[in-house]
């Protein structure tokens, strides 16, 4: 047991080990001064941001209806949010140009109003929110699931609107699993390749970068530019240790 | 006064049908019955927070069956108490002040009055995870009272207490309900409790209302088997006059 344990930390850790103490500080310094790397890291940080914003702003209160309400067909819409998960994630990046090319009807309209999917970084936002929005409505819905719906009821009663019990109640109590989700849809966006490098090669996030430096000019070009995306990441994964564990503190 | 006619809830799995109960001002109405009776469902429907199928709620004669649960005047205390855990007790007891400026004028002497004719001053900037059962339940009570409601709503208010604190708060709300001239309207399992707080009582069976009237009235005549049996009378012996029986005699004492 203790045998399969280390063995599985090894696993995760020696990678990234070899990876972070592979490239001299120099390496780091010459990429971080690269513009071309400073604008993949800070187009990836960017874009998975955003999608994270608009997951919060659109799973809000999606994720509030499915921790509140019951209703039919329940499970179908919950298996319809998971999907992205299971779903290989150039397909993803495929399924989004089928529907955003000319002869379909959406494509037309993006087209018409003059938006575009193919080569944009609209294109990259809308395939991180589709790979973003399960990790960040789970979060959500379970936070709201927590809130004892009669502290809510007590709210109204007490003269309360829906609106004012939600500011007032709710949210408080649910702050930090809604947080939770939106870093982790954050995190999830910012690690994204699949899907992205069919939607738009360029503008080039950090993860395309990564693989174009090492398509064409090896390993050693490439662990630089991976060191500064695992920052990105690790900087993520530190908050959301830190909120997690928090929240499991008794106040 | 509140009116109730022909109150029907629709769920799922249960139903509440056909509940028809008048309140009068100053009561303290008791709805009895057994666990999973429907009885705390037929309390949050008056507070307009479970749709109903059909019937109509009135209050002081204005109807209120589809008005929001903010636009009734009621206030619910839960079994649990059901505090706000991120609000410390004075908050808590102030929660729904901003939203009753002309009712009550001066909030902050509202606030104070109530946490000490409750005695949980000593209290105020405690956040419910540090509160007693007794302490959580007396709060609850002053975060209700505090909006000044036109019926208190109490739901098993008693039922998670040990038996010293549901004694002391049991006299409490006695003491409340006389000072205040408040009408309430109390669900219980417990006929101790009903017996002791109410002066009208209904009880509840599956959804349905087996008798109601005054508490006295119940108690002395209940009119099922169920009523009997869940008041506590236990045997009922129907008497039959000497003269009915050929042969009997009278004994003398």
């Amino acid at each position: 047991m203790v045998l399969a344990s280390v063995l599985v930390i090894l696993l995760v850790l020696l990678p990234l080990l070899q990876m972070v103490t592979g490239p001299t500080l120099s390496n780091l310094a010459d990429a971080f001064k690269d513009p071309d790397v400073r604008g993949a890291v800070g187009l990836s940080l960017a874009t998975s941001f955003g999608s994270a914003t608009i997951c919060l702003v659109f799973g809000t209160p999606f994720a509030y209806l499915l921790a509140r309400k019951n209703f039919r067909g329940k499970h179908l819409v919950e298996s319809i949010v998971d999907l992205p998960i299971m779903i290989p994630h150039p397909v993803i990046g495929i399924a989004f140009l089928g529907i955003a090319g000319k002869g379909h009807l959406i494509g037309d309209a993006l087209h018409a109003l003059g938006i575009r999917i193919m080569g944009t970084t609209t294109g990259i936002v809308a395939v991180l929110t589709f790979v973003g929005l399960p990790f960040f409505i789970g979060s959500a819905v379970s936070g709201f699931k927590k809130v004892p719906e009669r502290q809510e009821h007590v709210a109204r009663s007490l003269g309360a609107s829906f609106a004012q019990t939600f500011v007032r109640v709710t949210l408080p109590l649910a702050w930090r699993s809604i947080l939770v989700g939106f870093i982790m849809s954050a995190a999830r966006a910012l690690s994204e390749f699949g899907a992205v490098i069919i939607v738009a090669y360029h503008p080039m996030t950090a993860p395309v970068m990564v693989y174009e430096r090492f398509t064409a000019y090896g390993l050693a070009y490439s662990q630089p530019v991976a060191v500064w995306l695992i920052a990105a990441s690790l900087l993520l994964f530190i908050m959301l240790r830190v909120l997690t564990l928090r929240g499991e503190t008794p106040e | 006064m509140i009116d109730i006619a022909h109150l029907s809830i629709r769920l799922p799995d249960f139903s509440v049908q056909n509940i028809s109960l008048t309140i009068e001002s100053g009561d303290f109405f008791v709805l009895l019955g057994p666990t999973g009776a429907g009885k705390s469902l037929i309390l949050e429907a008056i507070a307009g927070l479970v749709p109903i199928a059909t019937g109509s709620i009135c209050l002081h004669g204005t109807e209120i069956t589809h008005l929001p649960p903010e636009k009734r005047d009621l206030a619910i205390v839960y079994q649990d108490g059901a505090l706000f855990p991120h609000l410390t007790v004075e908050a808590n007891i102030a929660f729904g002040l901003r939203y009753k400026k002309k009712e009550v004028p001066d909030p902050d002497s509202q606030v104070q009055h109530l946490m000490e004719r409750l005695g949980i001053s000593h209290l105020k900037n405690r956040k419910p995870a540090t509160l007693s059962g007794g302490e959580k339940q007396r709060t609850a009570l002053a975060r209700a009272l505090a909006v000044k409601p036109k019926i208190l709503l109490l739901d098993e208010p008693l039922s998670a207490l040990d038996p010293t604190t549901r004694a002391d708060i049991t006299e409490l709300l006695s003491e409340l309900h006389k000072e205040e001239n408040m009408t309430c309207l109390m669900v219980t399992h417990d006929f101790a409790e009903a017996q002791s707080l109410s002066n009208a009582m209904a009880v509840i069976n599956n959804g349905r209302i087996e008798q109601s009237g005054p508490t006295h009235t119940l108690f002395h005549h209940p009119e099922t088997p169920f009523v009997a049996r869940f008041l506590g009378v236990t045997k009922k012996l129907k008497s039959v006059p000497p003269a009915a029986v050929p042969g009997a005699k009278r004994l003398k004492s």
